[in-house]
């Protein structure tokens, strides 16, 4: 990312361009097609210089709340930050080096889950802190079914 | 004469200089003394200081012992393997090491100069004598290691802040906050390696038995008001003022060489005795060496071979003009590097060889193209200077904080203070980028995102301490914070607040 391109000009078009030219009708179904890349390894194969982590993100709460699937988008959201925080799955034990590498997954996760969900977000993380998933725990997407226990869908 | 003959005192620089790298070694690989830069003036006159003053002192521009030296520079700037891509730790690694050296290299040079100042204002026959008319000047010296110290201090503190995080560009973005300091300690030295100079030219004089102070004292006084306002523009940590300083520093340097010169050729003409005159000239000699100040006596001296009209070569030992060695190969690499990262900018580095390569260059105004490449003046760098200057209108972009005021103390408790301090880490943004991140411009980030920077942060922040069960460390408050600034595509580029 170079000089904050990212927020110049039509964002939302220069993102739709991107999904279509890479065969996507949704930015969710490029996504979903890449289920544990980061945020930002999104916004990276979709322009490297132009598009913003956030940018993704905030198209993918829009596109969630027209389908009314966003609980499936803060599910596949908390995968996203466990894969990048924690690459080799939940730790064995909680240390106060990878305590930190938790917490800061499960706090970008929760400032990444739109208001509605904030408070179910908060009680996850502190279910997971609490009863700690098996050593290695790695959710590949969001129907990983410890996932679905946690945040079932409730939308439909 | 004996008592304080140079090759004692250099000895001591040199002990010093070892037991500094020693200091260092958990830092760096194996660094040797192969770190200090080429344009340092004491490394050129390490070989000629050695001899004594008592011996012929022939200029000795390569030894073995310098291409050994120059060999262990590059292992240790070049942190990356043979082939293949750097990868963005590796290079911010390199980044590092290359400012370590370069760190390494200012401190030496100023501690030779400490050393310096406190034997001239010792020196009761010479320079300190005198009913004391000169001593403000050695004082005035001894006020500048102060500043110059504090800014090493401070450049020093901010590299190991580096160290200790994770994120390469977060290392990096450390780096370029501590690069305006160790820019002004570099130009800051050279200066005062001048100024200490020009003290140890009458400290000689006076101890041959030079006598007719009044013009000395006249000219003296007229040498500091040239070199106060440089001086003060180098202290004043304003970017501005550091870079028209620097600009205007070879410039400067050309004029005291010119001025030091006809005093030096009245000096000797107020010298009748041979003997004395000899010392003189040995004298210009190491001082030409130690501070690239440019003297000539040729009556004196035997013959130089060719130097002057040749132009400058670029070869694998470095930038050479004519037989004198100007900057080596690793101080290109390493000033490369630190200019390439933004840690530098390239008007003080190229200020620095122009001081170097002394009034031939300053002619042409410009660096030879071969050593404007070498330094990595490509066009990738060029554009780099031009965004950076106010040229770009970026002047104008509001600097935002990024760690919000409102929680001053917040961060202060987590250890955000001095060099560290909040207000260091602002980011300058386009008015519609910095409307976009607090939550307007046009373009809504989600309706149900919260996605105001502030509050946002300050939430990550905190829920990171609920979820650790402690307080964050300075190191993980920054982590956090890079990684949302790479989220928000916000630049790791700091710029320290400014105004009120």
């Amino acid at each position: 990312m170079r000089d904050g391109r990212a927020w110049q000009g039509n964002i939302k078009v220069r993102l739709y361009e991107r999904v279509r030219e890479r065969g996507y009708t949704s930015l969710t179904a490029f996504a979903e097609a890449r289920p544990t890349a980061s945020l930002l390894a999104l916004a990276e194969e979709l322009g490297k210089d132009d598009i913003a982590a956030v940018q993704v993100f905030s198209g993918l709460v829009a596109e969630a709340e027209r389908s009314r699937r966003v609980t499936r988008l803060v599910r596949a959201q908390l995968v996203r930050e466990l894969s990048e925080g924690l690459p080799n799955g939940w730790p064995a034990v909680l240390n106060d080096a990878n305590r930190f590498q938790v917490a800061k997954a499960l706090s970008a996760w929760i400032s990444y889950t739109p208001d509605t969900h904030q408070d179910r977000a908060r009680q996850i993380s502190a279910a997971l802190l609490a009863k700690p998933p098996p050593p290695g725990w790695r959710p590949r997407g969001p129907d990983d079914e410890r996932l679905l226990t946690l945040l079932p869908d409730e939308e439909v | 004469m004996r008592a304080e003959s140079p090759g004692v005192r250099w000895t001591g620089l040199l002990l010093a200089l070892a037991l500094l790298s020693n200091a260092c070694a958990p830092l760096m690989p194996p660094p040797g003394r192969g770190t200090h830069l080429r344009y340092t003036p004491h490394e050129a006159a390490t070989p000629a200081w050695a001899q004594g003053p008592g011996e012929a002192s022939t200029p000795e521009p390569e030894g073995p012992q310098r291409l050994h030296r120059r060999q262990g520079t590059r292992e240790a700037v070049t942190a990356v393997g043979p082939r293949g891509e750097e990868t963005p730790w590796g290079s911010a690694l390199a980044a590092h090491l290359a400012f370590r050296a370069a760190l390494l290299d200012v401190s030496g040079s100023t501690r030779g100069l400490s050393g310096e100042l406190s034997r001239l204002r010792k020196s009761h026959w010479g320079i300190a004598g005198k009913a004391g008319l000169f001593v403000p000047h050695i004082e005035y010296g001894q006020d500048q290691l102060r500043w110059l110290d504090a800014e090493f201090a401070a450049a020093t503190r901010l590299a190991h802040a580096a160290t200790e995080v994770e994120d390469p560009d977060m290392q990096r973005a450390l780096l370029r906050l501590a690069g305006p300091r160790l820019e002004a300690a570099l130009l800051g030295s050279l200066l005062l390696a001048a100024w200490v100079d020009v003290l140890h030219l009458l400290d000689v004089a006076f101890k041959q038995g030079y006598n007719s102070l009044e013009t000395l004292f006249v000219d003296m006084d007229r040498w500091r008001q040239m070199v106060e306002p440089a001086m003060t523009a180098l202290a004043s940590r304003e970017p501005g003022q550091v870079e028209a300083a620097a600009e205007n520093m070879p410039a400067l340097m050309g004029y005291l060489s010119g001025e030091l010169n006809r005093t030096a050729q009245r000096l000797e003409s107020g010298l009748r005795n041979v003997e004395k005159v000899k010392v003189l000239a040995q004298l210009m000699e190491l001082v030409t060496m130690r501070s690239a100040l440019k003297f000539s006596l040729p009556t004196l001296r035997p013959p130089a071979p060719v130097t002057l009209g040749v132009g400058m070569v670029m070869g694998t030992s470095g930038v050479m003009m004519g037989t004198r060695i100007v900057v080596s190969a690793e101080w290109v690499e390493m000033m490369q590097r630190l200019v390439r990262e933004g840690v530098l900018s390239l008007p003080a580095i190229s200020a620095a060889v122009r001081i170097q390569a002394g009034q031939m260059m300053m002619a042409h105004g410009e660096l030879p193209r071969g050593v404007r490449e070498a330094l990595g003046d490509g066009p990738e760098v060029r554009g780099m200077r031009v965004t950076d200057r106010a040229g770009a209108g970026m002047a104008e972009r509001p600097r935002h904080h990024v760690m919000p005021q409102e929680f001053r103390e917040w961060f202060e408790k987590r250890g955000f203070t001095g060099d560290m301090d909040i207000n260091k880490f602002c980011v300058r943004l386009e008015q519609a980028h910095h409307q976009a991140i607090h939550g307007g411009g046009n373009w809504k980030l989600g309706r149900l995102w919260p996605g105001e920077w502030n509050r946002m942060i300050m939430k990550t922040l905190r829920d990171a301490e609920i979820e650790a069960g402690r307080m964050l460390t300075r190191n993980e408050v920054l982590d956090i914070v890079g990684e949302a600034m790479k989220r928000y595509g916000v630049p790791m580029k700091f710029v320290p607040w400014r105004g009120s």
